[in-house]
């Protein structure tokens, strides 16, 4: 649908103070302040982003198809001629092992040669660098869905943060789910600030649905066996897991092996596609809902995920549908909306960019992720919805949509602060 | 009873687990007298080729094993005929940076060859359970138990009735009075390579086939065993599957009556038991529980 909107319409939407970075990439023209001069990482025709994220290591199998989202909605860009039409960008990618030391070092390379980082991946990597970011006053895009993210003015998030998505999972265990207030609730955590980010999901739900947690299991990442929390969580009637998929795999392999069977909310990130063809799909067809943002992987009716399928095709060819793919593919959208601002405002410098970002509205990601309200932190509004989706083998990703782009009043008034 | 039943039972396959890693790190230590910092990245390999042999090649899993366990010997033993026999006399930290080398050889190799995703290994395990008088077993569980008890046989006889088991024990005796006699030490090293990496390759894959998969990361369990070489005694193939036993069911425990009996003490106790273990025994018995006291002429 977006293939046909109109230049006209696409300059409207910039007059309205939206966003743009719409599947036209912004081709409207260098904008009312003429063409931005040179400056770090700009030389007047290519604009160079940076990207740091773990290329190789355990959690390169989040940075590999995160960072390929981030290079399809570019090189795409560049085929239309990049931002604001003539502008191509490069990206300048290094490897972080997703460790904090190495993603500042990294930074420190860089950072003299780029106008922004379109990835910073993971939240320990992105308060590592988040200081220097604030002295150099460069904008980066932090891939975690942290809520400490909203309200930091050198940052440009995207995506409903993991309270969000507790919050709303909840709404749905309660409204449509079959559960009730008087219902057993747990949860099951990792025991980082990831796993903290969906207690505090959790603990705001309960405030304003009356419920009580009953019981919270921790674990450490890469815990060989889980038969001692499973066994603590007997009796609970819904568990909310927060948790990546390798320790998530073990977690309900050793459920189904207990026959210890709750209705499972899980965080996005837990689930992999890899799941939906292992010995627990049965199990995780009868027992889990995964709350994410978007729609299933190959729905065309939704007009986001009609051009991301037909890019990666196109740009990716090979690359397998994944959650992070999307993912790196909306940051990239978000920066390009920034860039462009800049390129209108005709200044591509650092101050700039953070400026564009302050005057940034609304911008869309068409359908993969609800709308992000962006400008100046203190007023940012991020995504409040989510998708339920079930586990089915015969989806690409494994996953069907159970409810699209869901919002609860709960999500929509949960606060985002500052953190000191 | 039913719980702590179950929570022993928990215990007894990991500690088979950690048993099988820590074999590993004792063969080489009793025969080297150096510490294998690569064992994870060899246990890393073994269940990759395990699922390629099961997956890609869809052999039966009972072969795919036993290739795996195959493959990874010849890369122990090729590894130690290429690069340490050149070490051979050479200090003992230069062997050991050696194989941290080589762990940071084989992560990347993996990678490369394997990609990053997470894969599941054809297995006739899977999540299939064995009932009890209310006990659920895993299978997966009861063969990883089994095996490794296999595994204990086997080196009992090995080292007991084989010659070459007999000139494995000799050499890790007394390497000059074993070379005296005949005993090639070059074999002997090659040897405890290969049956190093082989017992990597079986931990390898019997812990793909759960029902985590098989992820990159999986070699990160070489560090959990390594409080279990520790206590059981560098040297001792019985130490390393009592300390496997041990440090599997001390964790267990500890996180079954987490709630219970250490709420008081944080969320985690049950990953720093093994290093409190490990450190109480040690103040104990330094040579670790069945380990060989060092005896100095002064």
């Amino acid at each position: 649908m977006h293939r046909r909107i109109t230049l006209a319409f696409v300059a409207t939407l910039l007059v309205a103070g939206c966003g743009g970075a719409g599947n036209q990439g912004g081709s409207q023209g260098g904008g009312t302040a003429g063409a931005p001069p040179s400056t770090t990482g700009f030389d007047g025709t290519t604009i160079k982003l940076g990207v740091l994220s773990p290329l190789s290591g355990p959690v390169a199998v989040i940075g590999q198809p995160l960072t390929a989202g981030n290079k399809i909605w570019f090189d795409a860009l560049n085929q239309r001629g990049g931002v604001a039409g003539k502008y191509k960008v490069e990206l300048v990618q290094e490897d972080t092992l997703y460790k904090p030391d190495v993603t500042v070092q990294q930074y420190n390379k860089v950072k003299g040669n780029v106008v922004a980082f379109t990835q910073v991946l993971g939240t320990a990597p992105t308060l590592a660098v988040l200081p220097q970011l604030k002295t150099d006053k460069v904008l980066a895009a932090p891939a975690s869905l942290d809520a400490l993210w909203v309200r930091e003015p050198n940052l440009l998030p995207v995506g409903g943060p993991y309270q969000i998505q507790v919050i709303n999972a909840l709404d749905h265990y309660l409204t449509e789910g079959g559960g009730s207030k008087d219902a057993k609730v747990c949860m099951m955590l990792q025991d980082d600030v990831y796993g903290e980010a969906g207690l505090q999901g959790l603990q705001y739900a309960a405030q304003k649905y009356g419920f009580t947690i009953a019981n919270t299991q921790r674990y450490k990442t890469g815990t060989e066996n889980f038969t001692g929390q499973i066994q603590a969580l007997a009796g609970c009637q819904m568990v909310f897991l927060t948790a990546t998929p390798t320790d998530a795999g073990k977690i309900w392999g050793t459920a189904a092996q207990a026959k210890f069977a709750p209705r499972w909310y899980a965080q996005s990130p837990a689930y992999a596609a890899a799941m939906a063809k292992s010995p627990i799909t049965p199990y995780l067809q009868q027992t889990a809902i995964i709350v994410a943002e978007g729609t299933e992987w190959g729905d065309e009716k939704v007009s986001g995920m009609k051009d991301l399928v037909s890019r990666t095709t196109q740009f990716g060819p090979g690359q397998q549908p994944d959650y992070y793919l999307a993912f790196g593919y909306n940051q990239a959208r978000a920066m390009t909306a920034v860039l462009e601002k800049a390129v209108q405002n005709g200044n591509l410098s650092r101050d700039g960019i953070l400026n564009a970002l302050n005057q940034l509205g609304k911008v869309s990601f068409d359908g993969l992720t609800d709308d992000y309200q962006y400008g100046p932190a203190e007023t940012r509004n991020p995504p409040r919805s989510s998708t339920l989706f079930a586990v089915d083998p015969a989806k690409p990703f494994g996953l069907k949509t159970v409810k699209y782009n869901t919002s609860s009043d709960a999500a929509r008034s949960f606060e985002f602060k500052k953190t000191g | 009873m039913t719980a702590f039943l179950q929570n022993c039972f928990a215990g007894l396959a990991l500690g088979s687990t950690y048993a099988l890693v820590a074999l590993g790190f004792v063969v080489i230590f009793k025969s080297t007298g150096v510490i294998n910092f690569a064992q994870g990245g060899l246990l890393a390999l073994g269940a990759y080729l395990g699922y390629t042999f099961s997956n890609n090649l869809l052999l039966s899993f009972a072969v795919a094993i036993l290739l795996a366990c195959g493959a990874a010997a010849l890369v122990g033993a090729g590894f130690e005929r290429l690069v340490l026999r050149r070490m051979v006399g050479q200090p003992p930290f230069a062997v050991i940076m050696i194989t941290i080398g080589l762990l940071f050889v084989l992560e990347p190799l993996i990678t490369a060859i394997w990609g990053f995703d997470n894969h599941q290994v054809r297995n006739p395990w899977n999540i299939n359970t064995v009932e009890v008088s209310g006990l659920v077993f895993g299978v997966k569980d009861l063969w990883t138990i089994g095996l490794t008890a296999a595994v204990v046989v086997g080196f009992f006889v090995f080292f007991r009735y084989s010659s070459l088991g007999l000139a494995m024990r000799v050499t890790a005796f007394d390497p000059e009075a074993a070379l005296a006699q005949g005993i090639s030490a070059k074999k002997v090293y090659a040897v405890s390579w290969a049956i190093a990496a082989a017992l990597a390759a079986l931990a390898g894959v019997a812990m793909a086939a759960g029902p985590g998969g098989l992820s990159p990361s999986i070699g990160f369990i070489a560090l959990a065993a390594f409080p279990a070489m520790i206590v059981g005694g560098m040297d001792s193939p019985a130490g390393a599957v009592l300390g496997g036993v041990v440090i599997g069911l001390a964790e267990a425990l500890t996180r079954g009556y987490q709630d219970q009996l250490f709420s008081w003490a944080g969320d985690n106790v049950s990953v720093i038991v093994p290093y409190l273990l490990m450190i109480v025994i040690l103040l104990i018995r330094p040579y670790g529980l069945l380990g060989t006291k060092d005896v100095r002429r002064v």
